[in-house]
C-alpha cells in the first residue's frame, strides 16, 4: 500500500485539490471554479479524484488537510485531519520547492498576502484589509468588461511599450479611470499593462506598507497565472519574480504537505462517499441572546452537520453524523 | 432619594458590566446592561455616526440608542479629559441623540470633581452608596481573579471549550451573588473550579500579550473573541486589561492583587521610543511591549480600532520595539467591515509563527 496526501485549498474563487505521495511529488492536481457553492465543488471534486484513484487502487488516502477561507467547514465535510491556514500552507509549499525563498507574493480571488521568510521561516506576514484592489476577481470582471478572456488580457498586457497611469489605489476608481483613458483614445494594451502596475503598486505600497522586498521573491495564486501582473511586479521590485511550476494549486500543495508531516496515524477522511450526500447550506439569526449571532450551517437532508459564525459554544461543535466507510 | 424609578444604562464594560451593574442595582436605581454590544447595537451605531469615527464610539452611540428603545431615561459612559478624541465623545454622542430625537440622556463617569453631576441628581444614601461601592470593588477583584485563571487555563485544557463555559457559568453565578460577603466567598470557589477542569499541565503554552484600546481590549464583540481565538490554539493571553489593576493605577487605592504599573512608572520604561503623551492607553501599549520582551513572552497582539489616534500613531513606534527587542507584533485592525475570517487567519498565521520561532530557539 502507497500512501498518498490530500491537500485541498478552498478558496474564495477556485477550489484546488493536490495529493502528494510520500515523496512530497505532485501526482494530481485539480483547479475548479467555486460558483459560489463550495461543498458541491468539493464533491465535483472529489469525483474526480475517485476517477483517477480508481486506476490505483494500491494507493491510499492517509491524510487531508484543508486550507483557504473555507478551510473549517470543507475541513469538517471531507473528515480533515489537519486544518491549517492559507498563510501557513503556502509557505510550506514555497520552502519546500524554494528552500532559499525570502518572500511570497501570493495574490487570489479575494485576497492578497505577502509572507516574509528568512531561513525558511515565516517572520512576518501582511494581508489585505478591507480593500478588494488588485485582487482575482477585479482583474476578472475587468476583462469581461472588455469582452476578452483573463488568460488573453495577461498576454495583451505583455505586448505594451507605454504603460497609462491609472489609479490604482480603489477599484471603483480604478474603473473610471480605465474608461476615461479609453475615451481619450489610449490603446487597449497600454491601458491594461497600466492596470497591472497600478495594482502592483497598490499592493507593495498599501498591502504590504513597510515590508522589506528581498529577493529571491516568489509570486503564487490565482492572479501569478496572468504575465501582466508578473511582468508589473517586475517593474516595480526591479528584480525577476519566479513563478512556481504549481503556483495555481501552491496552498493545496503546501496543505498536502502538512498533512504529511503531521504525520497522522489513522486519517479521519471519510471516504469518497461525500460526493454524493446532499448537502445545502443556509443561515439563520441565534436569538438565545443579546449577541444575536448569524449562525451559517450545513444540512444534509434536514440534520444540521456543522454550523459556523457563533460567539459561543453553542453551535461550534455540532457533530457530523455520517458513518466512516 | 428622587429618582428611584428611573432606567440607567451601563456602559459597555466587557465582563466588569456585572460589577456596575449590581453596584447601581444596590442603590434601587434599574440597570440596563449586556457584557458584548449586541449586532442590533451596532447596526445601529454605525448608521447613527460619522463614517469616520472610530469603532468604539459606534459600539457606544448603538449601545445608547439600543439602551433608548428599551426604555432607559438615562446612560452611563467613561469619559475622560485626556489626550485622544473620548474627550469629545459624550457631548458628541448626546448631541447625535438629540438630534435622532431621542431622549435619553448621557452622563459621564469620569474626572467630573469630587460630586460628579451623576451622583448630585441621583443624590443616593452616603450609606448604600458606599457599600455599592464596595460592591463594585469587590467583583471587580473577582472578575480579575478569574480573568487571570481563564488564560492559562484556556491555553492548557484538554477538551476546547471547557474554561469558556466556566467563564460564562461563574458570572452568571457572580451576577446573583450580592452581598460583599458572599462575594469575597466565591473567589476560592471559583479557582477551585477551575483547577478541576482537565489540562495538560506539562505544556509550555505561547505566551502573548494583548495590548492596545481599553473598549476593543475589553469587548469580545468588537475584538472578534480575538483572547477566545487564540487561548483556543493553545496560545497563553495576558490582556493588559485588568479593570482592577486599572483603578488602582488610577485612584492609588490597590484593588485586589494585581498591580498594575503607574502611569509614571510606564512612561519611565517607555521613555526611549515614547516621550509625548498621545493618549488614550498608546503608553502602556508602548511600556507592556518592552516589558513583555523582558519577561519572555513569545510576542504580542495590537488591537487597534481603525482610526484611533493614540494607538495608530504608536504602530511605527511598535514596529521599531519588534525590530529592536526581537519580539513579533501583530497589528489587528478593526472596523465595521473588518471580516472574522481574517481575523482568525491572521491569529493562526502569527500562532504557527510564534512556534516556529520556539522551534528554532530550541534547536539553536
Amino acid at each position: 500500500m502507497d500512501k498518498v496526501y490530500l491537500g485541498v485549498d478552498v478558496g474564495s474563487i477556485s477550489i484546488n485539490f493536490v495529493l502528494i505521495n510520500e515523496d512530497k511529488q505532485l501526482l494530481f492536481q485539480s483547479y475548479m471554479k467555486g460558483m459560489g457553492d463550495p461543498v458541491q465543488t468539493v464533491q465535483n471534486a472529489l469525483r474526480e479524484l475517485s476517477v483517477f484513484m480508481a486506476d490505483f487502487p494500491e494507493k491510499k488516502i492517509s491524510g487531508v488537510c484543508t486550507t483557504g477561507s473555507g478551510r473549517e467547514l470543507i475541513g469538517l465535510f471531507l473528515g480533515a485531519d489537519l486544518v491549517k491556514n492559507e498563510i501557513s500552507a503556502h509557505a510550506r509549499s514555497a520552502v519546500y520547492l524554494y528552500p532559499e525563498v525570502q518572500t511570497i507574493i501570493e495574490i487570489g480571488g479575494q485576497d492578497s498576502k505577502v509572507a516574509i521568510l528568512r531561513d525558511g521561516m515565516v517572520v512576518d506576514f501582511a494581508m489585505n484589509l478591507v480593500c478588494a484592489a488588485g485582487t482575482g476577481s477585479f482583474l476578472e470582471s475587468q476583462a469581461r468588461r472588455l469582452n476578452m478572456s483573463i488568460e488573453d488580457f495577461g498576454c495583451i498586457a505583455m505586448e505594451s511599450e507605454n504603460p497609462a497611469a491609472i489609479a490604482g489605489r480603489c477599484t471603483v476608481f480604478a474603473e473610471s479611470d480605465m474608461v476615461h483613458k479609453q475615451q481619450i483614445g489610449i490603446p487597449q494594451k497600454d491601458i491594461i499593462m497600466g492596470l497591472c502596475i497600478a495594482l502592483a503598486r497598490n499592493y507593495v505600497g498599501n498591502v504590504c506598507r513597510g515590508k522589506e522586498f528581498r529577493s529571491p521573491c516568489l509570486f503564487q495564486g490565482g492572479v501569478s497565472a496572468n504575465l501582466g501582473m508578473r511582468k508589473a511586479f517586475e517593474t516595480i521590485l526591479g528584480y525577476p519574480v519566479i513563478v512556481p511550476e504549481y503556483n495555481m494549486v501552491m496552498g493545496a500543495y503546501g496543505a498536502a504537505i502538512l498533512a504529511m508531516e503531521a504525520h497522522p496515524e489513522e486519517t479521519q477522511f471519510r471516504g469518497y462517499e461525500v460526493r454524493d450526500l446532499d448537502i445545502r447550506s443556509g443561515g439563520f439569526t441565534c436569538q438565545d441572546c443579546s449577541n444575536q449571532c448569524n449562525i451559517m450551517g450545513i444540512w444534509n437532508g434536514d440534520r444540521i452537520l456543522k454550523c459556523s459564525g457563533g460567539r459561543c459554544e453553542k453551535w461550534r461543535n455540532t457533530v457530523f453524523p455520517v458513518d466512516k466507510q | 432619594m428622587v429618582h428611584r424609578h428611573e432606567k440607567l444604562a451601563i456602559p459597555n464594560l466587557g465582563n466588569y458590566t456585572i460589577a456596575l451593574d449590581s453596584a447601581v442595582r444596590s442603590i434601587g436605581i434599574e440597570p440596563w446592561s449586556s457584557t458584548a454590544t449586541s449586532s442590533r447595537a451596532m447596526e445601529l451605531g454605525i448608521a447613527a455616526a460619522p463614517e469616520s469615527l472610530c469603532l468604539p464610539f459606534k459600539a457606544h452611540l448603538g449601545h445608547f440608542i439600543e439602551a433608548d428603545d428599551a426604555g432607559c431615561e438615562h446612560a452611563l459612559m467613561v469619559n475622560s479629559v485626556g489626550t485622544c478624541r473620548l474627550t469629545h465623545y459624550r457631548r458628541l454622542i448626546e448631541d447625535i441623540l438629540k438630534d435622532m430625537g431621542r431622549k435619553i440622556r448621557v452622563w459621564g463617569l469620569g474626572y467630573d470633581g469630587i460630586k460628579p453631576p451623576l451622583i448630585r441628581y441621583f443624590d443616593p444614601a452616603p450609606i448604600p452608596f458606599i457599600k455599592a461601592v464596595l460592591l463594585a470593588l469587590e467583583k471587580i477583584k473577582i472578575i480579575d481573579v478569574m480573568e487571570i485563571a481563564a488564560w492559562k487555563t484556556r491555553s492548557r485544557e484538554l477538551r476546547r471549550g471547557d474554561t469558556s463555559i466556566l467563564v460564562k457559568d461563574c458570572l452568571a453565578v457572580l451576577a446573583d451573588t450580592n452581598t460583599c460577603r458572599k462575594v469575597k466567598k466565591l473567589k476560592a470557589e471559583f479557582l477551585s473550579k477551575f483547577e478541576t477542569i482537565p489540562q495538560n499541565h506539562n505544556l509550555i503554552p505561547l505566551k502573548v500579550g494583548m495590548i492596545g484600546e481599553v473598549s476593543v481590549l475589553r469587548d469580545r464583540r468588537l475584538n472578534q473573541n480575538a483572547e477566545e481565538i487564540l487561548g483556543n490554539l493553545g496560545v497563553e493571553v495576558r490582556n493588559f486589561f485588568l479593570l482592577g489593576a486599572e483603578l488602582d493605577n488610577i485612584f492609588g487605592i490597590p484593588i485586589g492583587k494585581n498591580k498594575a504599573h503607574t502611569r509614571k512608572q510606564l512612561a519611565r520604561i517607555a521613555r526611549p521610543y515614547l516621550q509625548n503623551s498621545v493618549g488614550g492607553h498608546a503608553l502602556d501599549s508602548v511600556a507592556h511591549t518592552i516589558l513583555c520582551s523582558q519577561a519572555g513572552y513569545d510576542g504580542m497582539v495590537h488591537l487597534c480600532p481603525a482610526g484611533c489616534m493614540p494607538e495608530v500613531s504608536i504602530r511605527p513606534i511598535l514596529a521599531a520595539l519588534s525590530r529592536d527587542l526581537g519580539i513579533p507584533v501583530l497589528e489587528l485592525s478593526f472596523d465595521e467591515h473588518t471580516s472574522s475570517v481574517g481575523t482568525v487567519t491572521r491569529l493562526e498565521a502569527f500562532t504557527d509563527i510564534l512556534l516556529q520561532r520556539r522551534k528554532k530557539v530550541k534547536n539553536g
